[in-house]
């Protein structure tokens, strides 16, 4: 302030002491000290007059007026409450923020819930198979034909036409197919038919681990 | 004989212990005063402030019991003062009456426990500050309902004009402040208390709440000759 500046330490003294003084907490010292410094300083005297009014103007009532037997009335019943241990921290209305993130919360919970359902409700066997899975054994009554490389393709199909056989798996790393007869045919006379057949390098029943 | 005579002590020397039977403490030790600065570590009180003390001190120890008629007393004894000091906090009058509430609340459930370590209206208002504060920030930004404000501002105590004048003109001014500003400027002008108080009311070091009430009085400074219709004296310059 311009006035402390001004005087130096005993403005800035006398600006520290004022509210003390004005609420008769100072020591008696320190108010004949003010009193002395006032009746030769006129910004002090303008300043302490104004936290004067400042002090009147805080210590005048409220102008929102609340009738404390109304208020005391509420309050003795709120101790009659049952649930009285948590009425001063009885749930209030919620932010909407909070209320947003509940939401989000129940909604992404849900969502997980139905996926899962989904999923678990989904066939057990996908469509596709991955390399580190083994392959499905062959069941029983199949065989394990291998080619020769100069036997078309045409010749092949006619064939397995033929022998009533369809391709089930194959060809492998050394060339082998694994058929197995469609319909009645006996496992045994496709077998040596094939065996027959010019053309066929290997014909072997596939064994069936029990 | 009492402790004090035992010590050879009088009222008018250096100590006055208030020796009770009480099961908590309400040994109240008064230093004499002396010409250290008064708004720090010292707590004067003058004798009507040791009899209303005691007083408060008698009615937490029966709300301890479970007497109501002491509650009763205790909060009109204190509704004045926490009303006005909470509408330097909300102008919402359900908001004030709810926090006067809550913050019975609490005494009647801790009188008990209350050990006298400060005076009874410094630990009420203190938690009313906190009260305070905690409604402020559930209900800070909610509307006024209706009209009850303006019914119960026009059943405001009768003043003459001139203090409603200087009333309104405070109100102004204390716009331009933070809350904790203005709790402050409460707290020391208001209901007089001393910045050790202030600072275990509002749970902070007593150097915040010298800066907090040496910016408050100098914003106040600059606003309040304006709003009066003068012209500012000496604006913002701090020493």
């Amino acid at each position: 302030m311009t006035f402390l500046r001004h005087s130096g330490g005993d403005c800035v003294r006398a600006w520290d002491t004022m509210p003390w003084v004005l609420q008769n907490s100072a020591t008696q010292e320190q108010g004949e000290w003010l009193e002395d410094h006032l009746a030769h300083c006129e910004s002090c005297r303008t300043e302490f007059a104004q936290q004067s009014r400042l002090r009147h103007a805080m210590s005048l009532p409220t102008d929102i007026s609340i009738d404390a037997n109304a208020g005391l009335r509420r309050l003795l019943g709120r101790l009659d409450m049952p649930d009285a241990q948590e009425a001063p921290y009885r749930s209030r209305p919620r932010h909407g923020f909070s209320r947003a993130l509940v939401a989000v919360v129940l909604v992404q919970a849900l969502s997980i819930g139905v996926l899962g359902v989904k999923l678990w409700s989904a066939s057990g066997s996908p469509l596709y198979r991955t390399l580190s899975q083994e392959s499905v054994p062959a069941a029983p009554g199949t065989i394990r034909v291998v080619p020769d490389a100069t036997m078309t393709l045409a010749d092949w199909n006619a064939l397995l036409h033929a022998l009533r056989l369809q391709v089930v798996g194959g060809p492998n790393d050394m060339g082998a197919y694994t058929v197995a007869p469609t319909n009645a045919t006996s496992t045994a006379q496709a077998l040596q038919q094939l065996r027959a057949t010019r053309g066929i390098r290997l014909a072997e029943p596939v064994a069936v681990s029990p | 004989m009492g402790q004090a005579e035992r010590l050879g002590l009088g009222r008018d020397d250096f100590t006055v212990l208030l020796t009770r039977e009480q099961p908590f403490r309400v040994d109240t030790v008064l230093t004499q005063r002396t010409s250290h600065s008064p708004m720090t570590s010292i707590e004067p009180m003058n004798d009507d402030d040791i009899d209303a003390d005691v007083t408060d001190r008698m009615l937490l120890q029966r709300m301890s019991a479970g007497d109501r008629v002491a509650l009763g007393v205790l909060y009109r004894s204190y509704h004045g003062r926490l009303c006005r000091f909470l509408s330097r906090l909300t102008r919402r009058p359900d908001v004030i009456e709810e926090v006067i509430n809550d913050c019975m609340w609490i005494a009647w459930q801790k009188a008990g426990n209350f050990h006298g370590d400060s005076r009874v209206s410094t630990w009420l208002m203190g938690i009313a500050y906190r009260c305070g504060l905690k409604a402020l920030r559930q209900h800070g930004d909610e509307p006024v309902e209706g009209d009850t404000m303006s019914e119960q501002r026009t059943s405001a105590h009768d003043m003459d004009d001139e203090d409603r004048e200087l009333r309104d003109w405070l109100s102004k001014g204390l716009d331009h402040l933070s809350v904790d500003q203005r709790v402050v400027i409460e707290l020391v002008y208001g209901v007089g208390h001393t910045l050790d108080d202030v600072a275990v009311i509002m749970q902070c070091p007593v150097g915040t709440v010298k800066a907090r009430l040496f910016h408050a009085r100098v914003k106040l400074r600059n606003v309040l000759p304006a709003l009066a219709g003068e012209s500012p004296r000496h604006q913002g310059n701090v020493p």
